[in-house]
């Protein structure tokens, strides 16, 4: 354990948990250089590129010029400050067939951080108020799935409004891919008549997961009515699990078959390299007038992501590394101050347009990992 | 410039195309090569072709112009690289390098016309005559468009009417090619037909391909399997599918001047096309023990690349081409820091135009492109394949450069290996015009041959 990012991260879960005030942008900036100081000291693998980057704590004045790693960093490096004896988990990265996962190592402390993260970013966007209620996960256990940051993050959220244990309804194939147990979906959902009591449900899956779901629904050509403020949260890509869809049609879909309304869908974007959180919601639409300044032309923006207020995005130019202007696409690079014993500044695969403070995601740098070309495992 | 509406192509973009329309072009053609191109003499072709050919190599040519100007809009590429590309292209279509061809192909240039004997055919008292299909589709890919011209070229030489299908978004060159044809012989151009429309378009794929005798068609496995199932079991079928290129210096020839020069051959092929076709390399294999190291290949190939940014840019990439490049940037740069002595890297600076990795692994590693290229050290030729295992059987062209002297052993080694196209770099994307590809004869397997046994 080491006592500068332990205290480090203490101070952290009480900005986190207190009501009072957002972190705003000085204390940000001086938070994370004092968080970058520490890395720099106590994490040998990031010291080791910042150097080469010729970024110090000496040379680094603002959070903005703090070195961010490649999220795919840490497939090949433990950039991590948790000693081996202190590791109580480990996320990987579901990455495809062949390719090595990333891992993000947690001790008790950091997982303390990484829930108090979640718990408080999510409860503010997710809009659901505890033990009313219920909750279902579209994933397997944290029993089956020890290493998803996703299912840990669901089963914190299971805890804290009290859903029972039996929530995840998911399981895993011999392959290791995640199915749906659909009988168990549908008798969770309260689909059957003797189920009296119709508190609101909140539904937690990945969108292969409830496409899965919607497949089976419409096939047997069942419409689920979910009482009245039941909510999804979906998030994460297909990763070839499922067919793709566009997310306005599966929303629409949810719709249809869960009766979900479009504004209690709420789009999640994380990953496991982090320990905080994006989410837009599916009502959270913004009309841009387009550059022809046509007046009967605009377009509409939906999924405007933001993180908590102790975290910060840029979207930066993929040719000069620069952030680029509002309105513009580039990567998403993420400080996430909750990374205190791994990386605070990742910068992702993901394209995304700046909009506000948040972003739009666009998608993910097809191809950009060596080694992942189709031609390679045909 | 504004071009006659005589091709499908030509049709303004709103245009929908229907099967009638389709079916009807394909009766239309078949009709005019009837009139107009069966009975053509193969040297009469020949004059036209090279005619043409002539023309797009000249400066105030109005198709050349017109291709050079909106060139870089239309297809992506900068100007230099088009113009460098096309000249290459246009370059290989001479009299002689036709006449070459028809021999190498049929043993005889007037084959196409006549029964006719070679020596050979004469010692076995017999006599030969080819005839082309009548009615040949392309299906062409995208990225490049010398494929999709090379088949116009090989159609016409052959007198087969020609529906060219280009990919959504690439039938430009292709276009004007018709056109400049069409111009110079408007009786030929009106046995083609140029069309675009995204494939996977059943319907009308459906009817072309009931009308074709023969089809060719670029792309990846996928997209040529779909159409191969999708064609009457009479309907030849010549796919071109997905290969990958790589280049191989020995290090007896890194030295000195002769070693600059390399240098300036590999970034020509890392250049041409930017890198976009299949016959250019992913990866430069640079054998060890040479005065010039592999890393310090690598670094003299990053400054070859920074002074044809100058000259010759890469152009504009959309964000996300940009942001692969970037992410894999990213991957190697920490490579880089953590274990310096295997990995190095060097980028343009405050742009993606170019990329050069140093990587000690020989394993063969698919680039991601637009100038982003391998080197990688090894110890002999062997050692290469070795390291080029996971593509042995998908490789179109190897690039080398080697001692004289031993180009034969390398090129055998190679071709046991299974290469088909063995080039000095520096020459990758600029195959001749007797190419043939993916080692297979290009007129030859068009046609089909008629003896007559005396």
């Amino acid at each position: 354990m080491n006592n500068d990012l332990s205290s480090f991260a203490a101070r952290l879960r009480e900005l986190i948990a207190s009501r009072q005030s957002a972190i705003g942008d000085p204390q940000f900036s001086e938070l994370a250089l004092e968080l970058f100081a520490l890395q720099f000291k106590h994490n040998s693998a990031y010291r080791i590129i910042c150097e080469a980057r010729g970024r110090t704590p000496q040379t680094v004045e603002h959070w903005t010029q703090i070195p961010a790693v490649p999220a795919a960093a840490f497939k090949e490096l433990e950039l991590t400050s948790v000693a081996p004896d202190e590791r109580m988990a480990e996320f990987r990265s579901s990455g495809t067939t062949g390719q090595k996962p990333s891992r993000h190592y947690h001790s008790a402390e950091s997982l303390a951080l990484y829930e108090a993260s979640l718990w408080n970013w999510f409860k503010q966007n997710c809009g659901v108020r505890s033990e009313e209620c219920g909750v279902v996960v579209l994933t397997p256990s944290p029993e089956k799935a020890p290493n998803s940051s996703l299912v840990h993050m669901f089963e914190i959220v299971r805890q804290k409004l009290g859903g029972a244990e039996t929530a995840f309804v998911g399981s895993l194939a011999d392959d290791g891919a995640w199915t749906l147990n659909f009988a168990a979906t549908i008798a969770a959902l309260g689909h059957h008549p003797q189920s009296a009591i119709r508190n609101p449900q909140l539904l937690l899956g990945t969108a292969f997961s409830f496409v899965h779901l919607l497949d089976h629904l419409a096939e047997r050509d069942l419409r689920l009515k979910l009482p009245a403020g039941s909510r999804v949260m979906e998030t994460g890509g297909y990763k070839n699990r499922s067919r793709t869809m566009p997310k306005a049609e599966l929303h629409a879909l949810i719709t249809e078959r869960l009766g979900i309304v479009r504004e209690n869908i709420i789009c999640e974007y994380g990953m496991s390299e982090l320990s905080s959180q994006a989410y837009a919601l599916a009502s959270d639409e913004w009309r841009v007038a387009s550059k022809d300044g046509a007046a009967h032309h605009s377009s509409l923006i939906t999924h405007r992501f933001s993180f908590p207020h102790w975290t910060r995005v840029q979207i930066v130019s993929p040719e000069t590394g620069r952030e680029v202007s509002e309105g513009e696409s580039g990567l998403i690079r993420v400080f996430d101050l909750a990374n205190v014993f791994s990386v605070a500044a990742i910068q992702t695969e993901d394209v995304g347009v700046r909009r506000d403070a948040g972003f739009e995601l666009v998608g993910r740098a097809q191809m950009s990992e060596p080694r992942g070309c189709s031609l390679m495992t045909a | 410039m504004n071009l006659p509406n005589y091709f499908l192509a030509d049709l303004p973009p709103e245009a929908t195309l229907s099967p009638t329309m389709i079916a009807e072009a394909c009766q239309t053609l078949k009709r005019n090569r009837e009139r107009y191109l069966m009975n053509r003499s193969t040297d009469g072709m020949v004059k036209v072709l090279s005619n043409v050919a002539e023309s797009w190599l000249e400066p105030d040519y109005s198709f050349r112009k017109y291709a050079l100007e909106l060139g870089p809009a239309q297809t992506g590429f900068p100007h230099a690289t088009l113009m460098r590309g096309l000249d290459d292209f246009f370059k290989q279509l001479t009299r002689e390098n036709f006449h070459a061809l028809l021999i190498q192909e049929f043993g005889d240039a007037k084959r196409l016309d006549a029964l006719t004997a070679t020596p050979a055919d004469q010692k076995q008292n017999r006599l030969a005559i080819v005839n082309a299909p009548e009615f040949q589709v392309h299906i062409a890919a995208g990225n490049i468009p010398n494929p999709t011209l090379s088949s116009i070229v090989f159609g016409l030489l052959t007198r087969s009417a020609q529906f060219v299908k280009c990919a959504s978004g690439a039938s430009f060159l292709p276009r004007l090619f018709a056109h400049s044809i069409y111009e110079a012989d408007p009786k030929l151009g009106a046995c083609m037909e140029i069309a675009e429309w995204r494939g996977g378009n059943v319907e009308l794929e459906k009817t072309l391909f009931a009308e074709a005798d023969c089809v060719t068609a670029t792309g990846d496995d996928e997209t040529l399997a779909v159409i191969r199932a999708q064609l009457p079991v009479k309907t030849r079928f010549l796919g071109h599918g997905h290969r990958v290129s790589f280049g191989y210096v020995a290090g007896e020839v890194l030295y000195g001047s002769r070693a600059k020069k390399i240098v300036v051959a590999a970034a020509d092929d890392v250049v041409a096309w930017n890198q976009l076709g299949c016959l250019s390399p992913h990866v430069i294999y640079v054998q060890l023990g040479g005065e010039i190291a592999p890393e310090h290949f690598a670094q003299m190939l990053a400054d070859e690349l920074d002074k044809r940014e100058a000259s010759e840019p890469r152009g504009e990439l959309p964000a996300e081409h940009a942001a692969v490049i970037a992410s894999r940037r990213g991957i190697y740069e920490v490579r880089a820091a953590h274990s310096p002595g295997t990995t190095q890297h060097w980028c343009s600076k405050d742009s993606t135009a170019w990329t050069v990795i140093y990587e000690a692994d020989s394993r063969f590693q698919i680039s991601c492109l637009n100038r982003f290229i391998y080197v990688k050290g090894v110890a002999d030729l062997t050692a290469a394949l070795q390291g080029a295992d996971d593509i042995r059987g998908k490789v179109s062209t190897i690039g080398i450069a080697s001692p004289e002297e031993k180009s034969n052993e390398i090129a055998t080694q190679l071709a046991r290996w299974g290469a088909t196209r063995i080039c000095l770099l520096g020459q990758m994307q600029n195959p001749p015009l007797t190419w043939r590809h993916d080692g297979r004869p290009s007129l030859g397997d068009l046609v089909a041959w008629t003896d007559l046994e005396m």
